[in-house]
């Protein structure tokens, strides 16, 4: 299938990165670390100590939670460090796909420019997602053969993750569009994560403001860019079955990947090359 | 059906300030090779680009085999080689052909048999599983041709195909475009190497500031109409008695004799002249001039004329 093969080439180039070979290798590591460091001695179905790099944990918490709390470590490292990670590996192909003669190999062939984008975006996608799956997936059942415990909440922020990359992606994505430049686009992503929380306690900022323009301008640019803090927090409440008060910051945010992934296509579409 | 027909195509650039191509409107018959010509920065490569659909079109509107260039479907007729083509460096040969491939949308066992005898065919057979980052300029243009007609495509958008190609791999890309052309397909040309052009193009067009100056048939071009190159045996002064006494034109170069006449009637009289006096003659040969000098001609002819 024609679409398949953008795909699939997408997630060879990406293969061809070091960066995501470092990031399987730091997977791998963190799995190995679980294999060989983390030492349970389970009696009769209860553990009778836990024990780290050979130091012993008192044994007065309850063995679900201290995996819960291994689990939200993990999750937690993949939702800074990981996403940080694949932002940084996947920026250059978009670019890559703009330049001179490499973007004629796929105009020429017959399949849309819809289908060139969006298969571009899908294989950085997969490729993310196979990385922090994986480390995921292995993980957990490491600590399933462990202690017999398997928590499916792990599993599903691991899709959050995977979600909220996307969208941070879809970002990355138009500011590549618009700039050409894999850093640049990189670099802005992130400025718009960090400064986007100081927008959270925005009912304080109004107090200050001499109109009430403002204080809509300030809610409207909340609502409208991805909320990649409450994400983080969202993944660390699934991972600790706790309860999810508000579903908004993932489908406000989803909807700001569809309007931004909308406009790169439009953008797209009518580049010349 | 015309291969492409464009109708006052035009494109500009930087909001009109460059206006690479011009009310250009062409005729291109199927099953011929065609070849566009014109100084850089003409707008050969503008024009390729908006038919494969690289870059959309200001004003006017193009089809190829009757379909719009619009609609990207009609790219599976198309085989494409661009001017600066650039795969990815981890690919090997087979690789590239195989992902490309597919792009075109031709399948898995198709593939498979089509990949080596393209390699072949481009001579790149040895290389098939190396990484192209070690190929040299004329391989990966070889190998942008074996690209470009991987979908078995009905038209061949190939600009400057032999750029970077050594004489010999130069013979084996006209060979090959001949015998492309004995299929039927149609091979639309972008080049500088105007002897290359007079070998193998049936029609040629000739491009200027995005332009269309001339266009027609190489044969019209270059032959000059009622001057022959006669070749006798030996150089003899009766040729030039005879032509006196004809009152035509006649300089000796190369052990040719140069003659202009009036019309054929004028030619045959010189004829009979020549054998009544039993001068053997070994050949008479419509005079003909390099494409390249037609070329100049136009290109500084028009000078004035065009902005
Ligand atoms: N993307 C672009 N933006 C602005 N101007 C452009 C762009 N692409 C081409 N041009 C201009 O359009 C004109 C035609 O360029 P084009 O590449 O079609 O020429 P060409 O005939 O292929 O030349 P060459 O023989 O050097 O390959 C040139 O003046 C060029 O500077
Ligand atoms: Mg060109």
């Amino acid at each position: 299938m024609k679409f398949l093969s953008i795909v699939q080439l997408t997630f060879r180039e990406s293969l061809a990165k070091k960066t995501f070979i470092a990031f399987f290798g730091i997977s791998t590591l963190t799995c190995l670390l679980f294999i060989f460091a983390l030492n349970l001695d389970i009696v009769d179905g209860m553990q009778s100590s836990v024990s780290l790099f050979g130091a012993e944990i008192p044994a007065t918490f309850d063995l679900r939670e201290i995996i819960i709390n291994i689990q939200s470590a993990v999750a937690a490292l993949l939702f800074t460090g990981g996403i940080f990670m694949s932002l940084f590996a996947t920026s250059s192909l978009i670019p890559t796909l703009l330049q001179p003669g490499f973007i004629d190999l796929f105009i020429s062939k017959p399949v849309s420019r819809l289908e060139i984008l969006t298969g571009r975006f899908i294989g950085a996608t997969l490729i993310v997602a196979c990385n922090i799956l994986y480390l995921m997936i292995f993980s957990a059942i490491i600590l399933l053969f462990k202690t017999g415990i398997w928590n499916w909440s792990y599993i599903v922020a691991g899709f959050i993750i995977v979600i909220t990359f996307m969208i941070l992606y879809t970002l990355m994505t138009f500011l590549s569009l618009l700039t050409k430049s894999g850093p640049f686009s990189l670099m802005l992503t992130y400025f718009i994560v960090f400064m986007s929380p100081l927008l959270i306690p925005r009912d304080q900022i109004y107090a200050l403001l001499s109109s009430k323009v403002y204080a809509y301008i300030l809610d409207g640019l909340y609502y409208f860019l991805p909320k990649t803090t409450e994400l983080g927090n969202l993944t660390r409440l699934i991972v600790g079955g706790q309860e999810i008060t508000s579903w908004m910051p993932l489908w406000s945010s989803l909807l700001f990947a569809l309007f931004i992934l909308s406009v790169s296509t439009y953008i797209f579409q009518r580049k010349n090359f | 059906m015309k291969a492409v027909e464009t109708f006052n195509l035009t494109k500009h650039y930087s909001r009109g300030k460059v206006k690479a191509l011009n009310d250009f409107s062409l005729q291109v018959e199927t099953g011929q090779i065609f070849s566009l010509l014109g100084p850089n920065g003409a707008g050969k490569t503008t024009f390729i680009k908006l038919l494969v659909g690289l870059a959309h079109p200001t004003a006017g509107h193009a089809t190829v085999f009757g379909k719009s260039i619009k609609n990207y479907k009609m790219h599976q007729h198309i085989g494409y080689l661009s001017e600066n083509h650039r795969f990815p460096e981890f690919l090997t040969a087979a690789q590239v052909l195989y992902y490309y491939g597919k792009m075109s949308g031709v399948s898995s066992s198709d593939l498979k048999d089509r990949i080596p005898k393209l390699l072949k065919q481009v001579n790149l057979t040895d290389w098939t599983n190396v990484k192209i980052q070690k190929y040299s300029k004329g391989m990966m243009q070889r190998l942008g041709l074996a690209n470009a007609l991987i979908p078995d495509p009905d038209i061949l958008f190939l600009d400057e195909p032999t750029d970077g190609i050594d004489p010999v791999g130069r013979r084996e890309i006209r060979d090959l475009l001949k015998a492309l052309r004995e299929q039927g397909k149609t091979v639309f040309l972008n080049s500088h190497l105007l002897s290359e052009v007079e070998r193998v193009s049936d029609e040629v067009a000739i491009l200027k500031n995005g332009k269309l100056l001339q266009k027609g048939r190489v044969e019209d071009f270059i032959s000059v109409k009622e001057q022959y190159q006669v070749k006798v045996i030996s150089e003899n002064n009766k040729i030039n008695e005879i032509s006196e006494k004809l009152s035509i034109p006649v300089s000796y170069q190369n052990e040719f004799y140069n003659i202009a006449v009036q019309d054929d009637a004028h030619l045959n009289k010189f004829i009979d002249s020549v054998r009544r006096e039993s001068i053997t003659i070994q050949a008479i040969i419509p005079r003909k001039i390099s494409l390249e000098d037609f070329f100049i001609d136009v290109i500084e002819d028009k000078n004035g004329e065009v902005k």
